[in-house]
C-alpha cells in the first residue's frame, strides 16, 4: 500500500480520536461549571445534610450555579460545614440573607442544594466589590428598619440561615408525636 | 600470505556450561576467498557473530582491519559494521519490503544519496546477481535461490570491505548452488573484498577458497590452500574432507554402553 | 525440601532478570529516539497497523457493548422508576472503567498478539540479526516505532470505544426504549466530570498502553525464535497483558476513585 493512502488514513484514525475526544468532553461530561470560568466559595453550617454528596449541584431556582466542593464537621460545634463553589458571576450578588436549603431531586433522586437568594442592595454590593459607599437615605432607612447592616455574599462568607435535609425517620417520629397529642 | 583483514588471536567462548572455543586463533586474509569448514554443531555461526561484535567472547581478542572488536564502543561498533556485511543462512530479507527497497534500505539509511542515484546503484546490484526483472516482487514470492541472491546483492550495496556468508549453500539446488559458487567468485574478484565462507559444502567450496580453515574439538585442527588440506595428514580433517561416517569424530553420541541401557529396562 | 528452594529461587532469579532485560529494551528504544525524518514515516506505518486496523473490533465491540449495558441497566433501573438515571449509568461506567479496560483487552487481543508475532517472526527469520550487522539499531529501527504507535494509539482508540457506546447506548435507551433524550444527556452531564472521569480514564489508558506494548514488544523480541517459541511468546503476550491491565486497573481504581 503506498504511503499517502496509509498517510489519510491514520490521520483519519487520529482525526477520529479527537473528535471523540470533544463529543466526550462536551457532550457527556459538564464542561460548564467545573471545568472552566472562575469561582467563589462559600460556606453553609446545617444541622444534618441528609445524604448529600461532594459535588452535588447547587442551584437557584434549578439552574445548576455551582458545586458542593467538600464537607465536613465544624471543629467547635461538631455540625456539618458545607463548602461549596460558585460561578464568579454571582459573587456580591446575594445578601447574606439568603437562605439554602439541601433538596431531593424526585423521590428517589439525589440531594441537591437549592438557593433562596435574596438580591443585595446596591450599597452593599459597591461595598462588597470594595467600592466606596455613598450612603443614601433608602439604605440608611432600611438598616434602622431592620437593625443590621446587610451585606452581599463574598468569597469565604458563612451563610447561616439554612435548612437541613429531611430525614425520613425524622419526619415520620414527628408525625405519630403529632398524632399522639391530638 | 598478505595481510590480514580479520584476526583472532587466543579466542575462549563459551554458552552456559558448554565451551565452544578454546584459544582459538586464525587469520583471514585480506582479498580472498577463505572457507571456515566443520562438522554441524561445533559453532561456526557463532564465529560469525563474534566476528560481528554480536557477542563477545570470554577471552582472547578479536581484530577486524586492525581493530579489537570487543573493546569498542557502541558507536565504534556500528562504525565498523558498515564496512563488513553478513549473509543469513535464510537470507534475512524484510518481507515487508520489496526486493528494490531491500536493496535499496542500507543505502538509504547509511548514505545521502538522492532517490535517483539510489535507483542506479540498486539498479547495478540487481544486474550482478542477475535478477533486475524481480525488483518489484515481494520476498515471498522468492524462491530461496534468489532470496539469496537479492541478499547477496543487498550485502554489497554498501560495498563492504568483508563479506561473511552463513551457510550460503545449504539446502539449494545444484543450478542454485552453481549460480552462488560463480557470483561468490566473481564478485570477490570485480569489487575486490574480503570473502569469508562458513560452510560443511565441501567440494563447492575447495573449488573457490583460496584459504581453508578447518574447526572441530573447540580449535582449529588445520589450515592452509585447498590443497594442502586434501594432502592434510590429520584423520579428523581426513575424516570430514571425505565425510566418513566413522573416525575420530564418532558416529554416536557419547551415551552409557549399549548393553547395559538396554537391559536395564529403562531403569537408568 | 532443598530442590524446592532452589527451584524457588532459580524462579525468582529469572523473572529479575526478565525483568531487566524488558527495562532495557525499552530504554534502548526510547533513549536516543531516532532522528524525525526517518523516524515519522515508521510511526506513521506503525499507527496504521496498530491503531487504524484495530478501529473496525474497538468500533463495533464498543457499539455492541453499550447498547447491552443500556438494555440491562434499563431493566434494573426502570423497577425503581430511575431509568433517567440511564445516561449517567452507562457513561461513567464506560469512561471510568470498561473504556479502557475493554479497549486494553481488545487491543492486546488484536494488535498485542500481532506485535509480538512480527518481531518474534523477524528475529527467527534473522532480520533483526541483519539490521545490527547492518549497523542499525533493532531497538531503534523496529521496537521504538512500535512501542510510539502502541502508546498513541490505545488512548485514542478508548476514546473512540466510549464514544461509541455512549452512541449505541443512546440507541437503545432513547430511540427503543423511550428514556427521555433531554434527560439521558442532561443528567449525564451533570453526574460526569470532565477532570475526575474522562482524564482519570486517559490516563489509564495511557498506563494500559504502557503496559500491553511494552510487554507485546518484549515477548517478541524475547521469544525463542522457533515456531513454538513464537506461539508460547504470543499467547504469553495476550495472558500477561491481560492480567497486568486488570490488575493495574484495580490499583488505579483504587488511587483515582476511592477518595
Amino acid at each position: 500500500m503506498n504511503t499517502r493512502k496509509i498517510e489519510i488514513l491514520v490521520g483519519l484514525f487520529v482525526a477520529l480520536g479527537v473528535l471523540a475526544f470533544a463529543v466526550l468532553a462536551l457532550k457527556v461530561a459538564n464542561s460548564g461549571i467545573s471545568g472552566s470560568g472562575e469561582t467563589y466559595t462559600l460556606n453553609a453550617k446545617f444541622e444534618n445534610i441528609g445524604s448529600l454528596k461532594a459535588r452535588a449541584p447547587i442551584k437557584v431556582g434549578g439552574v445548576v450555579i455551582g458545586r458542593v466542593e467538600g464537607i465536613s464537621i465544624h471543629p467547635q460545634e461538631f455540625v456539618p460545614v458545607v463548602n461549596m463553589t460558585i460561578d464568579a458571576n454571582y459573587e456580591c450578588q446575594f445578601s447574606d440573607t439568603t437562605s439554602v436549603s439541601i433538596l431531593t431531586s424526585g423521590i428517589l433522586g439525589e440531594q441537591y442544594l437549592g438557593i433562596s437568594p435574596v438580591i443585595a442592595s446596591e450599597s452593599a454590593r459597591q461595598s462588597c466589590f470594595g467600592y466606596e459607599v455613598a450612603h443614601d437615605d433608602a439604605s440608611d432607612e432600611l438598616e434602622d428598619l431592620f437593625g443590621v447592616e446587610s451585606k452581599a455574599l463574598r468569597n469565604g462568607d458563612l451563610i447561616t440561615d439554612t435548612k437541613s435535609a429531611l430525614v425520613l425517620e425524622e419526619l415520620i417520629g414527628q408525625f405519630l408525636f403529632n398524632q399522639g397529642s391530638e | 600470505m598478505s595481510q590480514a583483514i580479520v584476526e583472532i588471536k587466543d579466542v575462549t567462548f563459551s554458552r552456559g556450561e558448554k565451551t565452544i572455543y578454546k584459544n582459538m586463533s586464525f587469520s583471514v586474509p585480506k582479498g580472498k576467498i577463505t572457507a571456515i569448514m566443520g562438522p554441524s554443531g561445533i559453532g561456526k555461526t557463532t564465529m560469525l557473530r563474534l566476528i560481528g561484535g554480536q557477542l563477545k567472547p570470554d577471552s582472547g581478542d578479536i581484530l577486524f582491519e586492525g581493530k579489537s572488536i570487543p573493546s569498542m564502543t557502541r558507536a565504534a561498533l556500528y562504525d565498523a559494521r558498515k564496512n563488513m556485511s553478513m549473509l543469513f543462512q535464510s537470507g534475512a530479507l524484510f518481507t515487508d519490503m520489496s526486493v528494490f527497497d531491500n536493496i535499496a534500505f542500507p543505502l538509504r539509511e547509511h548514505t545521502t544519496l538522492n532517490e535517483e542515484l539510489i535507483r542506479l546503484v540498486v539498479l547495478m546490484k540487481l544486474q550482478a546477481v542477475g535478477l533486475r526483472g524481480a525488483r518489484d516482487l515481494m520476498p515471498s514470492e522468492l524462491s530461496g535461490g534468489m532470496a539469496r541472491r537479492v541478499a547477496l546483492a543487498r550485502a554489497i550495496a554498501l560495498d563492504p570491505e568483508l563479506i561473511m556468508y552463513d551457510e550460503p549453500f545449504a539446502g539449494q539446488d545444484p543450478i542454485s548452488m552453481g549460480v552462488l559458487v560463480k557470483l561468490i567468485k566473481s564478485l570477490n574478484e570485480v569489487l575486490g573484498l574480503s570473502s569469508l565462507i562458513v560452510t560443511h559444502d565441501v567440494t563447492e567450496v575447495l573449488s573457490i577458497a583460496e584459504h581453508v580453515i578447518i574447526i572441530a574439538e573447540q580449535g582449529v585442527i588445520g589450515s592452509g590452500t585447498a590443497q594442502e588440506m586434501l594432502a592434510h595428514r590429520s584423520p579428523l580433517v581426513q575424516q570430514f574432507l571425505q565425510g566418513l561416517s566413522d573416525g575420530p569424530v564418532p558416529f554416536h553420541q557419547p551415551a552409557n554402553p549399549y548393553e547395559q541401557e538396554l537391559l536395564s529396562g529403562g531403569a537408568v | 525440601m532443598i530442590n524446592f528452594f532452589q527451584k524457588l529461587g532459580h524462579k525468582t532469579l529469572s523473572r529479575f532478570a526478565s525483568l531487566g532485560r524488558s527495562t532495557s529494551m525499552l530504554f534502548g528504544a526510547l533513549v536516543n529516539m531516532p532522528n524525525i525524518r526517518k523516524g515519522t514515516p515508521l510511526l506513521i506505518r506503525q499507527l496504521y497497523m496498530i491503531g487504524h486496523q484495530s478501529l473496525l473490533i474497538i468500533m463495533v465491540s464498543g457499539l455492541f457493548i453499550g447498547m447491552v449495558l443500556a438494555l440491562q441497566g434499563y431493566t434494573v433501573l426502570v423497577g425503581y422508576g430511575a431509568e433517567d438515571s440511564l445516561g449517567p449509568l452507562v457513561a461513567l461506567s464506560l469512561l471510568r472503567e470498561l473504556g479502557p479496560v475493554v479497549t486494553a483487552l481488545l487491543f492486546a487481543g488484536r494488535a498485542g498478539s500481532a506485535l509480538t508475532a512480527e518481531i518474534g517472526l523477524m528475529k527467527a527469520t534473522e532480520q533483526l540479526s541483519s539490521l545490527e550487522m547492518m549497523a542499525i539499531d533493532p531497538l531503534k529501527r523496529v521496537i521504538a516505532p512500535r512501542f510510539w504507535a502502541g502508546f498513541i494509539s490505545m488512548p485514542l482508540l478508548a476514546l473512540i470505544f466510549s464514544a461509541v457506546a455512549i452512541l449505541g447506548a443512546h440507541l437503545v435507551g432513547v430511540d427503543w426504549l423511550g428514556v427521555d433524550s433531554g434527560s439521558f444527556w442532561s443528567i449525564m452531564q451533570a453526574q460526569v466530570s470532565f477532570e475526575k472521569d474522562i482524564l482519570n480514564g486517559i490516563i489509564k489508558s495511557f498506563v494500559f498502553a504502557l503496559v500491553v506494548t511494552w510487554i507485546a514488544l518484549y515477548k517478541g523480541y524475547d521469544c525463542i525464535p522457533t515456531s513454538e517459541g513464537i506461539s508460547k511468546a504470543t499467547t504469553e503476550t495476550v495472558v500477561h497483558s491481560s492480567l497486568a491491565v486488570l490488575g493495574f486497573d484495580f490499583l488505579l481504581t483504587a488511587v483515582m476513585f476511592s477518595g
